[in-house]
């Protein structure tokens, strides 16, 4: 049943100009895009969680929250680019149990985040070595999601069963 | 002109750059002179970073020659086995440089810190063996074309016996041992990709004048992770062309990619790593660096970008040159 969804989907207009267009602005555009996206989200991401454990001491932690703003900007790149990405391959992504861990491990990593900046960053009466001690569980979460997440998004070209129904 | 002869082009810069930068480093540590030594580190960085598109090149020279003459296998595989020995030791020499270099562009007094003295005598023997092998990869290189020289002769050394046996082997660790190797080295490739983003991009969005309210000297100190992410990717970049040279060697966006590297490397080493970025270092939040400053931070942005994109368009031109 889900198959025939797929096959449905795989069907359409722009299934079909997304995997086998020709144009520079097909396929590999959307990936590039993906790519800097993933670059923005998880460079962000990287940086706050790096500075919450400690690494440049003396750089001022409250305005990192400006950061935030990069990682949702990389995080809604991401998610126009996937569904496109999805679009194109329905049947490869979503026969892959490796894409819903992947989606799982986007998902803990994004309230690891959105955690550290509702306990950590949001109460402006704590110190730098207060924050830091409150936020290190949610750096270091974040941190091992991230990288569990990227390196499951780059298996699932190794993986798929199916490429299309 | 044919894409060999971009071999020709780069080849000799690898070899004379570890002898003048040898040399400079020679003599910077006799005088104790700290900017000839600044200058030396960065130009072993700078001749690091040729090198990678100058090993690249061999692969074309060597199928572009093999259609006209008949060459020596052992020749060419002694060769491209000093020239990935030679390689590799550059690229730590680069590596090790690099970090002297930024220890340098953020020491308030350029007075002898002991971690520097320290990288001076890694950086000292390891660019006399890389000129050492850069030294016999000329020799081999040089039997290639010109047999007249070594008449009756043979310049495989021994050097090169050993590195044409690695070549393979490092070949069938790549693609051949297990089919989770490369997707492992990929996976590395992006999480490097990350830390060049994070850290380079983070202080160059600073210069540009977001998140204007962090001072830039703390962020200019997370640089180390952005050179680590660079060096990782530099790494499983030539396990990747070692691999499977046939995908990029003749890839015209590979070339592009290359070049880019190139350019951005030397710009994060000439402008981010070196003494100019002291007085840019100074400014605190709220302060704007100058016009310059600004034009290299964006030129770095966008050439690294670049750099991602080409890098996923790959398999497309791959695709166009069968």
């Amino acid at each position: 049943m889900f198959l025939s969804i797929f096959k449905a989907i795989e069907e359409t207009g722009l299934s079909i100009w997304i995997r086998e267009s020709d144009s520079v602005f097909s396929f590999w555009c959307i990936l590039s895009v993906h790519a800097i996206g993933m670059g923005i989200l998880v460079g962000a991401s990287v940086l706050i969680g790096l500075r919450i454990l400690g690494l440049a001491p003396d750089l001022p932690l409250a305005p990192l929250k400006r950061f935030y703003r990069f990682i949702w900007v990389g995080f809604w790149i991401q998610v126009g680019s996937g569904i496109f990405l999805l679009i194109g391959y329905p049947t490869k992504a979503l026969t892959n149990p490796l894409f819903y861990l992947k989606l799982t491990l986007i998902g803990l990593a994004m309230v690891s985040m959105q955690m550290l900046r509702n306990r950590v960053f949001a109460d402006s009466s704590l110190s730098e070595a207060a924050m830091m001690a409150k936020g290190r569980i949610f750096a270091v979460c974040s941190l091992a999601f991230w990288v569990a997440a990227v390196t499951a998004g780059r298996l699932l070209a190794y993986t798929y069963t199916v490429l299309t129904a | 002109m044919t894409l060999a002869h971009i071999h020709l082009l780069l080849n000799h810069w690898p070899i004379i750059g570890a002898f003048v930068g040898l040399f400079l480093f020679l003599v910077a540590l006799f005088a104790n002179s700290d900017d000839l030594k600044q200058t030396s580190l960065a130009f072993f960085t700078l001749i690091a970073l040729l090198a990678i598109p100058t090993y690249f090149s061999g692969d074309v020279a060597n199928e572009v020659l093999k259609l006209s003459t008949p060459l020596p296998k052992e020749l060419v595989g002694a060769h491209q086995g000093a020239a990935l020995l030679s390689l590799i030791f550059m690229e730590i020499t680069g590596a090790v440089a690099f970090l002297g270099l930024w220890q340098f562009s953020r020491m308030s007094r350029p007075a002898p810190h002991p971690v520097a003295r320290w990288n001076s005598a890694i950086v000292l023997l390891l660019s006399i063996v890389t000129v050492v092998l850069m030294t016999i990869t000329g020799n081999t290189g040089g039997a290639i074309r010109h047999p007249e020289i070594f008449s009756g002769e043979n310049a495989a050394s021994a050097v090169g016996a050993i590195g044409s046996k690695i070549v393979p082997a490092v070949s069938h660790f790549v693609t051949g041992s297990s089919r989770w190797v490369w997707p492992i080295l990929e996976t590395l490739h992006f999480l490097g990709l990350i830390l060049i983003v994070a850290a380079i991009g983070a202080l160059n969005l600073r210069l540009l004048g977001f998140v204007k309210d962090l001072p830039v000297a703390p962020l200019h100190r997370l640089l180390p992770w952005g050179i680590a992410g660079l060096v990782i990717n530099i790494i499983t970049g030539i396990l990747f062309f070692i691999g499977m040279p046939f995908f990029y060697a003749w890839n015209p966006l590979f070339h592009l990619k290359m070049a880019s590297v190139v350019v951005a490397g030397s710009i994060l080493v000439l402008f981010h790593c070196s003494s100019a970025f002291r007085s840019w270092a100074k400014l605190g939040p709220g302060e704007d660096p100058p016009a310059f400053a600004k034009f290299i931070a964006a030129s770095s942005l966008f050439l690294w970008l670049v750099i991602i994109v080409l890098g996923r368009y790959l398999p497309l031109t791959q695709e166009s040159l069968q």
